[in-house]
């Protein structure tokens, strides 16, 4: 049974959180339930626990809330697991931290915003309302760590152009992250042309702790315009891991081609 | 005459028990070709052998005569005294040969001459004078003119003078047809005696020449710290056994000597020791024994086997007294089979392969020497040849067989060179490599050490500070939720801001105060200080390490924490821009200030320990912090 999204706005959007310390889930439960543009679903705690609702729920969930460290396993599955099921549904990681290398594998497995598991209770709704609303939070660690990479793989991509015929696999793979080195090997899928220049502006500006506003006033452009850009880049990413996997899949014999 | 009947019939005995046919050394027949078909027996019918007759013999003055059978050994029948005789030797011819005929003298000397039937044929020497030319060297062939011979009664007559020690007399003629006679027996004869002579002392000349060569070319380098430049003497001893008897076997060669008889006869046994005395050195650098303390006595005695034998032949000859030549050789013999048994015996007992080659030599050579010395010394042969002087050679074909050995040697091993060298290359690369991996090794332990110590330091710089201003807030009288809200967000975010520090690249402040600005971004907020980011362009300055990053994320929190909780201003601004030594940071506000006199003791301490300028300035309505990172 695939049940289908909704993309009309809601009078409230459904919020799934899979989390499993308790009170943490009361709190947020509590704020959720406080706000009335959203609509709490259910607390879940474990990954079992999640793939058993994602399988049997008859209603769609619009907000996803995340912890990466389950009992059973990573938040990650939660998130590939909820984006397979339903695309439309936006997933926010619950992070302490928010640190760089956790936020890049959350946004590559699917999603599209991080929430401090210390934010104040007012925050938490007010997150999540922005999410909807097309926000994508980014950090400037982060976009500096997207963009090393990116000016990696464009390093690569010269190199392979440079000389014809090859492939730019070699020169990319153990130099950079998985899911560079192995797009790189899927051209259709990898362009030098990944981020476009106004994004990389975009992202240059972010990793130089420039706000969104501030940007579009550098810029002159709107801050929703910089906040498409931004979604957009987390789609990027989202699909160059959705490829990754493809391709990591096919490379393992996974998939059968169609005879 | 005879010494003594006994002895003379041992010496027969001797003589006749030992082959008259040098059978051995067949290489010395291909040196020879074609001239030196062995020596056959001559056919009996065509040749007339003259073994009997009469002799006139004069020494010291007294003259005899007596019948004589051939061979004539002078010095056995005259015990080495030099004279004079006259041999008649009478044979009968059916008919008058019709043909030319000659006659064949295997050995006669010293000096000579010769007639038939009267007739005057043939003069070497002069027979007047002694100790000059030695014809008894060679073999003689004379043309016996036709109508010289007649059918009946014929006489042959020589006249000799015989020098002492020089092996002089008369060995058996032969007369017959010209053809057969200098064919058959003649040519063989001169073919083994004088062209061998030649050949050998040529061979082992250009075999000296070559040893010589060796020992002048072929030096070992210096060892570590030992002295000079060693030459390998084995060679050299080789060149010195080579050439005494190139000399020796050339006397074979050398009917009128440059000097007279004594002191030609001496040069020749100098030459023969010097032979034997070089063959044992030689003996000793083969088998490796030349270092050993055995060897100054070996030495000693060598120097006594070579000059010894120099006085007793220049005794000998000089007195005409052969015995003492004679006596002397025995002994060197009996002292050069003990030195040759034990040489056996250790090659025997330690083979190796030049030992063996050597050894097998040695004992060939003492084998001939024993028989010669037997049949020339002591038994009444005459007119035989040495053998040993074919001895040599296999000295000089052993010694080519050594260097044969040695270079076949030296050129596996300079084979061997590059592999062994590229083993030892990698022998040394793993050593490198498991030195590398220890100091690594070391390097990481240290490294993580050294990373533990700045965690533990951080954490009880701002967690653990946090955490116990927290607990003595709460256990205060009056508990202040709010302050200890604050004191626990700042441990929050000193604990993020950590975190970030671990990531951040060297140097990399422009990362790190957009990391800052992200975590206090909900602080801001939450304040209503409008932000005034203002953060240019900034290169990294590599010389500040993840420490000192941590220090100025502390400086700078102290420096935000400050503004946000005391200043009450309405502007926050910061700066950042490249200078031409590093980097200028200003955290600008427009609060209330503060008295610059007492700056805060965290901004200043922070500041020294990370090397950086620290300024401030402060009015009510402007307050500057300035941090110069050079």
């Amino acid at each position: 049974m695939h049940i289908e999204a909704s993309t009309r706005p809601p009078a409230s959007w459904t919020v799934l959180v899979v989390e499993d310390d308790v009170r943490l889930r009361d709190t947020l439960e509590r704020s959720v339930r406080a706000e009335p543009r959203l609509r709490w679903l259910a607390g879940l705690g474990t990954l079992r626990e999640a793939r058993a609702w994602l399988g049997t729920t008859t209603e769609a969930p619009d907000l996803l809330l995340a912890d990466l460290g389950l009992p059973d396993g990573s938040g990650l599955e939660v998130i590939r697991a909820m984006a397979a099921r339903f695309p439309a549904c936006d997933p926010v990681v619950l992070s302490i931290y928010g640190d760089e290398a956790s936020a890049l594998a959350s946004i590559e497995a699917g999603a599209v915003g991080y929430l401090y598991k210390d934010a104040a209770p007012a925050d938490i709704a007010r997150t999540l309302l922005d999410v909807k609303a097309g926000a994508s939070p980014i950090s400037p660690m982060l976009a500096r760590s997207v963009l090393t990479r990116y000016r990696r793989l464009r390093l690569a991509a010269d190199a392979a152009g440079a000389a014809p015929g090859a492939s730019a696999a070699p020169a990319a793979s153990g130099t950079s992250g998985p899911w560079l080195a192995r797009g790189a090997a899927t051209p259709e899928a990898v362009r030098p042309a990944f981020l476009s220049a106004r994004e990389q502006e975009v992202l240059d500006l972010i990793a130089r702790g420039f706000s969104y506003a501030e940007i579009a006033r550098l810029k002159d452009l709107s801050v929703n315009t910089v906040q498409t850009h931004i979604k957009n880049l987390y789609a990027k990413l989202a699909v160059h891991s959705k490829n990754e996997a493809v391709f990591e899949a096919s490379r393992l014999g996974l998939l059968r081609q169609p005879d | 005459m005879r010494a003594t009947g006994g002895l003379a019939a041992i010496r027969r005995g001797v003589a006749g028990l030992l082959p008259r046919v040098p059978l051995p050394l067949l290489l010395l027949l291909l040196l020879l070709g074609p001239a030196a078909a062995p020596a056959q027996a001559p056919a009996a019918e065509a040749l007339l052998a003259l073994r009997a007759g009469s002799v006139v013999s004069t020494v010291d003055g007294v003259t005899r005569e007596a019948s004589v059978g051939l061979p004539y050994h002078w010095d056995r029948v005259h015990a080495g005294r030099p004279g004079e005789a006259r041999f008649t030797l009478p044979f009968t011819l059916a008919e008058a040969p019709a043909g030319p005929w000659g006659l064949f003298i295997p050995r006669v000397g010293s000096v000579f001459e010769v007639a038939v039937n009267g007739s005057l044929l043939q003069t070497h020497g002069d027979l007047a004078r002694d100790h000059g030319a030695d014809y008894a060297k060679v073999p003689i062939y004379l043309p016996l003119p036709a109508g010289l011979l007649r059918a009946g009664d014929n006489r042959l007559q020589i006249r000799i003078r015989a020098d002492s020690g020089r092996r002089a007399g008369l060995a058996v003629p032969t007369i017959g047809p010209a053809t057969t006679v200098r064919d058959r027996l003649f040519a063989p004869a001169y073919a083994w005696r004088f062209t061998g002579a030649v050949l050998l002392s040529a061979f082992s000349g250009v075999i000296g020449a070559i040893a010589l060569g060796l020992w002048l070319t072929q030096v070992e380098p210096a060892g570590t710290g030992a002295g000079r430049p060693r030459r390998d003497r084995l060679y050299l001893w080789a060149a010195l056994a080579q050439w005494c008897w190139a000399l020796r076997v050339a006397d074979g060669a050398i009917v009128e000597p440059p000097l007279s008889w004594v002191a030609w006869g001496v040069l020749m046994t100098a030459c023969y020791s010097g032979w034997a005395v070089s063959c044992v050195m030689f003996c000793q650098h083969v088998a490796g024994w030349q270092d050993r303390p055995a060897m100054v006595r070996l030495q000693r005695a060598l120097a006594l086997i070579f000059t010894v034998p120099v006085f007793a032949c220049y005794v000998a000859l000089s007195r005409g007294e052969p015995f003492w030549l004679t006596a002397w050789l025995g002994v060197e013999i009996v002292a050069m089979t003990a030195y040759v048994c034990l040489f056996i015996g250790a090659t025997l007992w330690r083979p190796t392969a030049a030992r063996l080659l050597v050894a097998a030599v040695m004992a060939l050579t003492l084998a001939v020497a024993v028989r010669d010395w037997l049949v020339i010394r002591m038994s009444d042969a005459y007119g035989e040849t040495t053998w040993v002087r074919y001895a040599s050679m296999l000295f000089g074909l052993a010694l080519l067989g050594l260097v044969m050995r040695r270079f076949h040697a030296a050129s596996a091993r300079s084979r061997e060179l590059p592999r062994m060298l590229a083993a030892r290359v990698a022998e040394r690369e793993r050593e490198l490599a498991a030195a590398y991996d220890r100091l690594e090794i070391g390097a990481r332990a240290q490294e993580r050490a050294l990373e533990r110590e700045r965690i533990l330091r951080d954490m009880h710089d701002s967690v653990g500070a946090h955490l116990s201003t927290a607990i003595r807030q709460m256990q205060s009288d009056q508990v202040r939720p709010n302050e200890v809200l604050h004191t626990l967000r700042d441990s929050m975010d000193h604990l993020k801001l950590s975190i970030d520090a671990l990531q951040l690249p060297p140097g990399d402040v422009q990362m790190l105060l957009a990391g800052l600005r992200h975590r206090f971004e909900p602080r801001l907020a939450g304040s209503g200080l409008v932000l005034e980011w203002a953060v240019e362009e900034l290169r990294p300055l590599p010389r500040l390490d993840a420490p000192a990053l941590r220090q100025l994320q502390f400086l700078l929190f102290e420096a935000l924490s400050n503004v946000l909780q005391h200043a009450r201003a309405r502007t926050l601004r910061i700066e950042a821009a490249p200078t031409d030594r590093g980097i200028r940071i200003r955290v600008i506000d427009d609060g209330i200030g503060f008295d610059v006199a007492v700056p805060p003791r965290a901004l200043a301490s922070r500041a020294r320990e990370i090397g950086a300028a620290l300024a401030l300035q402060s009015r009510p309505g402007r307050t500057v912090v300035q941090i110069d990172l050079t």
